[in-house]
């Protein structure tokens, strides 16, 4: 499904990332781990096309993509989320997901829009204005109805449980499960939770000043040694 | 042949050095502010009007204008100043418009004041011609050219060592940074305008001195300067000097090897040319992309 | 429906009044057919700047190009007019595609990209003195056609055949900013990363606009061509149809639709009965002081100070 090819992101003199390599197959929930700072929203720039990598190559589907333009990604069935939530202003809720669906999936299906309200428990804030009129927790789910609107393959995930109280975030992690059955999605999820990654996915990738310090099941991750070093010492900084 | 592109190259030397002059103004608010004055070679051009007005009126020197043009010039800069930090909304797109407004008005508003004929200097001593073996240049044109040089060397001394020059290097980083640090950045967008009313009075003057001035003429004396800033690509007065010099000698060599018309083509054709396929100048970097 | 759609029927109604009223005065419905050449300007210009997010300071580029190429088409290739006009526009479409790199630059570079290009046109049609008549001007090339017993190149005859043609450009303009396209781009403007990552093309759909914008100011110079039956560079490719549409589409409110259009008539009488009377030359500086006061005071357009002042109003106006 996608699959990372020794990877490198500059910033001037910065490595943002250095060799990340990686693969996951179709149907996998991998989490993205790591201490703020390592790179993991570089790395879903340079997935989703905000950021070219210096060198390396990005296959999607086993196509190259790492040369792509950001909306020709999207086209292709790669969508995404932004931790800080990004409406498209001077919209509503309803117009977000339809210039998705119409742009990102090629199609216009009013009821599949509708659908997604729903299941994004959005649909009494649908002719709300996105930008202004929404609670933090609201456009947070509206990013992913966006990146569902365009019938994505791939969903690449940045914190969308961060800030939730302990029930509510149980029954989003159920509510991402569904999705995940529901519409066939591949998902790649950043979370800090060590729990959350344990219960929601198949397989944790560790990221620590831009290098994969580690790669496999979420408990034997979270039993690695450098893992638990650079959680521990960043978590008790 | 040879002797005409001599001739050419040594004439669109000196002109290019008054062009460096007026490219600096429009690069030093643009880099204080990120704003672009559209209105900046009208500004000029009301500078060469004073240099015309105390000729005209006096029969001085032309450079003798130099304080009275600054004085205006430095007048209506602080003003433009003042009416931009005015705008809340869109300030980018909507300062463009403004500043395009301002030079709608301060072009009619000298050709109600002097009419809309060619001017030139009158004066005897800078229409002097003097020869160097190949090459000549009128006194005006060599005048024009040490005194921009001089004007250069002065700004770049001060941009290197006074507050401002770390001042704005900050607010232009950093414009919530640079306020923590104790720069206000209106103090240092103030000054900006105010030294390139500085630039424009003594270009404008200059420039009357060695050619010819139309009340039309400020577009395309704000397209040049741009067309330098661009293809310098950075706002380093080296930089802008260089490319100066190569806007005039190009220009030069135009009316040399072509026809006079042109002179205008080519200059603009490079500027899209490395707008397009150079976003970052010539000489440096700097993103212009959206 | 018909409160919303107020401001147009008025508009409408003072379209058919005039010539009514002034149709026996030859200046007025000169004046008018003027100031809808200008109004079809600055629709154009406005659906650039309010769909595509773009400033234009090079319209006269686009105007000059549909102007020259129609004359020439009729004159030399022998294109009936209605044919010469379209082509026209087309012309001037065509033009804009070599501006298209420009669309990647940011936008006060986009803005002195094409005030390079329009200069770049002026300077072409000058020296192609061949093929333009250069700077003697070109004259010999046909009037607008008699068809069905309407005789188009009278005042009267042009003055509805503009009426009709500002009229389509106004529903085409509702129409794309009703689309999907129009939404997109309503949105791009101020969260261009958020769009592009849903699938948008931002730079496709704003070439497109740009091409749109392009025609339909190739057309109304072409027409004016006809309407003059004179052309010189100086006059095709003059600043003024850069400034005016500016103006017009400033003082009328560039978010709205119906803006610039009132907008453009509303100058356009300002400056030939009111500014020069009072100045005969240099009379601009008065429509620089609108303009220059328009950004400080109002930059939504005088429609914009009594609008509503709900967010996104005055991208939701029309």
């Amino acid at each position: 499904m996608l699959r990372l090819e020794d990877v490198t992101v500059r910033f001037g003199g910065l490595v943002a990332l250095k060799d990340v390599s990686f693969a996951m197959g179709a149907g996998e929930i991998l989490g993205l781990v790591g201490p703020n700072g390592a790179g993991k929203t570089t790395l879903f720039n340079t997935i989703s096309g905000l950021v070219r990598p210096r060198s390396g190559n990005i296959l999607f589907e086993e196509r190259e993509i790492g040369g792509m333009a950001l909306h020709a990604r999207a086209r292709l069935g790669l969508g995404r989320t932004f931790q800080i939530p990004q409406p498209m202003h001077h919209l509503t809720v309803r117009e977000n997901l339809t210039v998705a669906q119409v742009f990102g999936a090629g199609k216009s299906d009013p009821a599949r829009i509708d659908e997604i309200l729903q299941v994004m428990e959005l649909a009494e804030h649908a002719e709300r204005d996105a930008a202004t009129e929404l609670a933090l927790q609201e456009l947070k789910r509206l990013e992913i109805a966006k990146a569902l609107a365009t019938n994505p393959r791939l969903l690449l995930l940045d914190e969308v449980l961060a800030g939730l109280e302990s029930q509510a975030k149980r029954r989003f992690i159920a509510k991402l499960r569904e999705l995940h059955q529901r519409y066939g999605l591949t998902i790649v999820i950043v979370e800090h939770d060590i729990e959350t990654i344990s219960t929601l996915c198949s397989r944790a990738v560790v990221l620590n000043f831009g290098q994969v310090i580690a790669d496999g099941a979420p408990d034997d991750v979270f039993r690695n040694p450098a893992v638990v070093e650079s959680y521990t010492g960043t978590a008790d900084a | 042949m040879l002797e005409l592109s001599q001739q050419a190259i040594f004439s669109g030397l000196l002109v290019g050095s008054v062009y460096a002059l007026v490219a600096l103004g429009i690069a030093l608010t643009f880099g204080a502010m990120k704003i672009i004055n559209l209105a900046h070679g009208e500004l000029v051009l009301l500078a060469a009007y004073m240099a015309y007005f105390i000729e005209s009126r006096t029969g001085w020197n032309p450079y003798a204008a130099i304080p009275l043009a600054f004085a205006i010039t430095a007048v209506v800069s602080i003003a433009v100043y003042l009416l931009i930090d005015r705008i809340k909304l869109h300030r980018e797109l909507n300062s463009l418009i403004l500043t395009f407004a301002i030079g709608i008005i301060l072009t009619n508003g000298i050709l109600l004041v002097f009419a809309s004929d060619v001017r030139s200097t009158n004066s005897p001593v800078l229409q002097d011609a003097l020869s160097f073996h190949t090459v000549y240049a009128m006194k005006g044109e060599l005048t024009a050219f040490v005194v921009s040089l001089a004007v250069m060397s002065a700004l770049w001394w001060w941009l290197k060592l006074s507050w401002y020059g770390r001042a704005v290097r900050a607010v232009s980083s950093n414009r919530d940074a640079a306020m923590l640090m104790g720069i206000d950045p209106r103090r240092v967008e103030l000054a900006a305008f105010l030294v390139a009313g500085i630039l424009a009075s003594v270009a404008g003057v200059a420039l009357f001195t060695m050619s010819v001035v139309q009340p039309a003429l400020g577009p395309a004396l704000t397209v040049k300067a741009f067309v330098v800033t661009v293809l310098a690509g950075v706002g380093s007065i080296p930089g802008v000097f260089c490319a100066a010099l190569l806007l005039g000698v190009t220009e030069a060599m135009t009316v040399t090897l072509a026809s006079s018309a042109l002179q205008e083509l080519v200059g603009m054709v490079l500027f899209l040319l490395v707008l397009f396929f150079m976003p970052n100048g010539l000489f440096g970097a700097r993103a212009r992309r959206g | 429906m018909v409160v919303k759609n107020l401001p147009g029927i008025l508009l409408a109604l003072a379209a058919c009044l005039i010539p009514l009223v002034y149709g026996g005065n030859g200046y007025i419905m000169g004046l008018m057919v003027s100031g809808l050449i200008v109004a079809g300007v600055a629709l154009a210009w406005a659906l650039l700047g309010n769909l595509g997010g773009m400033v234009s300071f090079g319209h006269a580029a686009f105007f000059g190009v549909g102007a020259y190429a129609s004359a020439l088409l009729s004159a030399k290739a022998g294109l009936p007019v209605p044919l010469s006009l379209l082509a026209g526009g087309a012309v001037a479409a065509l033009s804009s595609l070599a501006m298209l790199p420009a669309l990647r630059l940011s936008g006060p570079y986009f803005a002195l990209a094409i005030l390079a290009y329009a200069h770049i046109f002026k300077i072409l049609a000058t020296e192609l003195s061949w093929l333009t008549g250069g700077s003697a001007g070109f004259a010999r090339f046909p009037v607008l056609p008699t068809i069905a017993g309407i005789d188009f190149s009278s005042r009267i005859g042009s003055y509805w055949l503009l009426v009709v043609m500002v009229g389509l450009c106004l529903l085409a303009y509702r129409a794309v900013k009703a689309s999907h396209v129009g939404t997109a781009l309503r949105a791009m403007a101020e969260s261009e990363d958020a769009t592009r990552v849903v699938g948008v093309n931002a730079t496709l759909l704003k070439a497109w606009m740009l091409l749109l914008s392009a025609f339909i100011t190739g057309l109304f110079g072409a027409m004016n061509a006809h309407i003059i039956n004179f052309l010189e560079p100086d006059y095709a490719f003059s600043g003024t149809w850069s400034v005016l549409p500016i103006i017009a589409a400033i003082f009328g409110g560039y978010r709205t639709i119906l803006g610039p259009v009132a907008g453009a008539v509303a100058i356009y009488l300002f400056d030939q009965l009111v500014a020069k009377a009072i100045l005969p030359v240099g009379h601009q500086i008065i429509l620089g002081v609108l303009l220059a006061g328009m950004i400080l005071i109002a930059p939504n357009g005088l429609f914009g100070l009594f609008g509503k002042k709900k967010t996104g109003a005055a991208h939701a106006a029309a």
